[in-house]
Formats: structure tokens, C-alpha cells, sequence
């Protein structure tokens, strides 16, 4: 029989919301998918592209980039900048053809557990779905 | 659109037309000598041919004799003006007035340069002279007679050459622009003989009164002839767009192109946006322990060496795409043929188009990252929340 393909996402998640989050929904026992490793940033705005591109050469399937929602970011404006330095970053894998898909931003506040599992349940799913990432068994990258 | 509202405002109606009687070169260095002469400027940044070589280069002009080897448009680009201009201005508190005499593409790059602090235009005047582009750097090294005999002859009939640099044949935007880019534009389209100088700013206005230049002759041959080449060289960068996205279509095109990379970091350095003093690509940031490495070898196969190209082209794609003014010194730079300026144009196109921005065009317009709305690209997020919010509408 196959083995299932477990995928290997990394989360970028903000200390002070999503992470926060990530927390409540551990402590209420929701199930979330343990494909997640989740690194702990001080604010979404701090998620360097190359953090997120360097994750998707170097192996992992898909990299989820969570903070606050517009306008409860703890810096003020943080997530603002973030959503547009993603969008940046979406584009360009749109326009080389990388599988944007493989990237997802979301809003989780640190109330949010039960989004927090949805959030990374459901991504978990479409990566599951989407397959390895080509990009880590190309010999050209 | 609010950069319409810009072009009527701000662009120039009349010019000054001068007579060439020598040369196209002497008319334009007689009005530079006069300005250093009257004292309008200390100082003038212009390329030049260093003595006894096939060397180009920019010099600090302050000596008269010295414009004996200026040349305002040299047969290549060796080094970008914004990276020279950059070079000594970026510290600011200049104390000289310096003019600057720069190709369209390379006022560009000091205007977003400008942006990121990296130059100081409180005492500058730019002044851009419409471009017939410029020959590749490593066809000119090898032949250089060659080449710069056939660059006068493509360029003495604006003709869109295959020899040009590839960004060049692509460049749409060899001319004066409508916006608050530079202060002075020396057009040498339009009308036989002639040059022709039109101000762009309350400065270059100021230049051209104090050079005793009224700004009364029509533009009218020079707009006309101007956006005829503009609109042949936009439908061969509009072909050129299409065959690069046809070729990355497959994630593999992109690689294929980029394989040959050998991660000298040439690009980035000939980059007049790469301005970090340490590059994230050049610092140990990129770099993991040696059990890393042979995991991955085990995992993968086999490691390709060097390590990180996809990282670094990509990396500093999403680092200056936003800024890329296509001035293609990248590609020049490159010493193993990678279209590489070709492909961050390409990205470029698109990714520029999406926030709306044209580098270079305005002084004023900020740089997309550096600033934000409240209620935008909704479609990256998940949830998707324009879905959430066109739903709250309805209710």
C-alpha cells in the first residue's frame, strides 16, 4: 500500500495573535494537523520573502504567513505592509509559474483557536492535495 | 487616473531649439561649458572615454579641457549613472551644484534612488537626452571599433538594431516621460540639425533662464517623432513580453535560463537598486550547518553546487522588482550570457503594474512597499475576505 503523503509546512506565525491563537487552540484540545511546524515571529511585517522562499527551496511544501487582522496589528500598521509584501511575493510566483498556492497569509487573532485549527487544517488539506513540492527534487533548483 | 491628471499639469508645451553646426555633441557641450563658465553649476557628471583606452567611465567634470573626452551618449553603458551618482552624492551635504547628464533609464534609477536615500538631489539638476540605446558591453570589449562604428550608424537613424542590448530593442521609455523625473531634457528627435532643450521642472526652467534660453519654439516635431518610436518600440516590447511568459510558462523555463548561473553576484553588484551595503544573499544568513547539506544530498539525489542561485535571483527579485527601471546592466554584467535583466523586466511589467507604479516616472510617488491602504489585495488573503465582504454587503 502507498504511504500517505504527509506534507511539511512551515508557519511564520505573530507573537502576539496568531501565535497566541495557535496556543488557545492547544489548550481547548482542538485537533490541528501536525504537518505545521510553526516558527514564532515579533510581527507578520518581519516575514522577510526570502524566509518564505528560502522554506520552499530548501524543502518544505507550502509556508503559511499569519498575523493580526487589518487594524489590530500590535504594531499598528505591521500587517499592512506584510499583506503587501506578500502580494508581491504571490505575484512573482504567479509570474514564474511556482505554484502561488503554495503560499497562504491569514488573519488569526488570538482568540481565534478554532480559526487557527480551521485555518491550518484546511491547509494542510490543499497541500496534501497539491502533492510534494516539485521545487525540493528538481535538480535545477 | 491620477498620473493623467500629473501629464497635463506637468508637461512641458514649449522648448528651446538650438542650430547644430558642428555637431550634435558640440551644440550640447557649448551649453554645458557656458553653464560651468557663468557659474549656473560647479560641477557636471557626464560619461566619458578615458584617454588612450576603449574604457568608458563617469567623471566629476570641472576642468573645461576634459570635455574632449565626454561623450554625452557613449556606444555602451558600462557603468549604470545612478550607481556613479550614488557613489559620491549619497552622504548628501554636497555643497557644489552638480549637473548630471544621464540616459532616461538611468534618471529613473536615480529617482528611485532617490527614494531609498541613497542620493542627494537638493543641489542636483538631472538632465536626460533622448537615448538610441546602447550596444552590449561584452560585443563592444571584443571589437570595440567594430562596435562603436556600427552603434553611430544605428544610432544616427534611431534604428531599433538587433544589435542593440536586448533592453534597449525592448526600452519604451527612452524618452522624456510625463512626469517630475528630470529637470532638463535634451531632445534630439524631431527636426533635422536641431536640439532641443525643455525644461521640466521649476529648476530646469530656472536653467534655462539663467543660461539666457527662452523657452518659446513648439515641440510639436520633436512629440511627434518622439511618440512614433514610442509606439514602434512599445509593440516590440509588448512581443517580447509575451515570447519571455510563453518561455516560463514551466517553472523549468525559468530554471533553464537561470542553470547557467555561476553566483558571482555580477548582477547584483552592476544593480543601480541593489544598494545594501550587505547583501542578505552575501551574508551567513544563507547558510546551513554542513549536516544540512548532506541530508539534502541524501534526500534529493545529489546537491547542485553553488548553493542558493534560485534563492538569490528570486530573493532579490521580490527585494528591487518593484524599482527595476529594465536598464538591462545586469544582463551586461553577466559573465555567462543569463537573460537575466530580459526576465526581472519581464516580472517587472508585472509586478509594477499590479500596485499601480511606474519606477522613476514621479519624485513624489512612493514606493509601493513603503506605504499601504487599509482595504486592498483582499484576494491574498485566506479566508478570502473580499468574498467575506461582498457577502456582508448583501445582508
Amino acid at each position: 500500500m502507498e504511504k500517505k503523503f504527509k506534507p511539511n509546512i512551515v508557519g511564520f506565525l505573530c507573537n502576539w495573535c496568531s501565535y497566541a491563537g495557535a496556543d488557545l487552540a492547544g489548550s481547548s484540545k482542538t485537533d490541528v494537523d501536525s504537518s505545521l511546524s510553526v516558527i514564532r515571529v515579533m510581527c507578520s511585517s518581519r516575514v522577510n520573502s526570502n524566509l518564505v522562499l528560502s522554506a520552499l527551496l530548501w524543502g518544505s511544501d507550502g509556508v503559511l504567513v499569519a498575523g493580526c487582522h487589518p487594524g489590530d496589528c500590535h504594531y499598528e500598521k505591521g500587517n499592512y505592509y506584510a499583506r503587501r509584501r506578500f502580494a508581491l511575493l504571490k505575484k512573482i510566483a504567479e509570474v514564474l509559474n511556482l505554484e502561488p498556492d503554495r503560499i497562504q497569509l491569514s488573519w488569526i487573532s488570538a482568540s481565534e483557536g478554532k480559526r487557527y485549527a480551521e485555518v491550518v487544517n484546511k491547509f494542510a488539506e490543499d497541500i496534501s492535495k497539491l502533492g510534494p513540492n516539485p521545487l525540493t527534487s528538481n535538480p535545477k533548483v | 487616473m491620477s498620473n493623467n491628471q500629473k501629464e497635463t499639469k506637468n508637461y512641458p508645451n514649449k522648448g528651446k531649439s538650438l542650430p547644430v553646426e558642428k555637431s550634435i555633441k558640440d551644440t550640447v557641450f557649448n551649453i554645458f561649458k557656458k553653464a560651468l563658465e557663468e557659474n549656473i553649476f560647479d560641477a557636471l557628471l557626464i560619461p566619458a572615454k578615458v584617454p588612450d583606452t576603449d574604457a568608458y567611465s563617469w567623471i566629476l567634470l570641472q576642468d573645461e579641457s576634459l570635455f574632449d573626452i565626454a561623450d554625452p551618449l557613449p556606444p555602451v553603458m558600462t557603468v549604470q549613472g545612478g550607481r556613479a551618482l550614488s557613489s559620491f552624492s549619497k552622504n548628501g551635504e554636497l555643497g557644489l551644484k552638480i549637473a548630471a547628464l544621464l540616459r532616461p533609464c538611468e534618471a529613473r534609477a536615480v529617482i528611485e534612488l532617490f527614494k531609498l536615500h541613497q542620493v542627494d538631489l537638493d543641489n542636483m539638476t538631472l538632465i536626460t537626452i533622448d537615448c538610441p540605446g546602447a550596444m552590449p558591453l561584452a560585443d563592444y570589449m571584443n571589437d570595440p571599433k567594430k562596435i562603436a562604428d556600427s552603434f553611430k550608424k544605428i544610432s544616427e537613424k534611431w534604428e531599433i538594431s538587433e544589435s542593440l542590448r536586448p533592453a534597449c530593442q525592448n526600452c519604451h521609455r527612452f524618452s522624456l516621460m510625463d512626469g517630475t523625473g528630470p529637470d532638463l531634457h535634451i531632445g534630439l528627435l524631431g527636426e533635422n540639425n536641431k536640439v532641443t532643450l525643455i525644461a521640466n521642472s521649476p529648476e530646469g526652467n530656472d536653467l534655462l533662464e539663467k543660461l539666457g534660453f527662452e523657452s518659446k519654439d513648439s515641440l510639436d516635431k520633436w512629440k511627434t517623432e518622439k511618440e512614433k518610436l514610442v509606439k514602434e518600440k512599445t509593440k516590440k516590447r509588448e512581443s517580447f513580453l509575451k515570447e519571455w511568459q510563453e518561455k516560463t510558462k514551466n517553472p523549468d523555463g525559468f530554471f533553464n535560463e537561470l542553470n547557467k548561473c555561476i553566483n558571482c553576484h555580477n548582477c547584483m553588484n552592476a544593480c543601480p537598486i541593489c544598494y545594501c551595503q550587505q547583501c542578505y544573499f552575501d551574508s551567513q544568513m544563507i547558510n546551513f550547518k554542513p549536516e544540512i547539506y548532506l541530508k539534502k544530498s541524501r534526500e534529493k539525489g545529489a546537491l547542485r553546487f553553488p548553493l542558493n542561485t534560485m534563492l538569490f535571483h528570486i530573493g532579490r527579485m521580490s527585494h528591487m522588482v518593484l524599482s527595476c527601471v529594465a536598464c538591462g546592466a545586469c544582463e551586461d554584467a553577466c559573465p555567462v550570457s543569463i537573460p537575466v535583466g530580459r526576465l526581472f523586466s519581464m516580472v517587472g511589467d508585472k509586478t509594477q503594474k499590479q500596485f499601480d507604479y511606474v519606477p522613476g516616472l514621479n519624485r513624489e510617488d512612493p514606493l509601493p512597499l513603503q506605504i499601504f491602504k487599509e482595504d486592498e489585495f483582499c484576494e491574498v488573503e485566506t479566508p478570502n475576505e473580499c468574498e467575506e465582504k461582498a457577502t456582508e454587503e448583501v445582508k
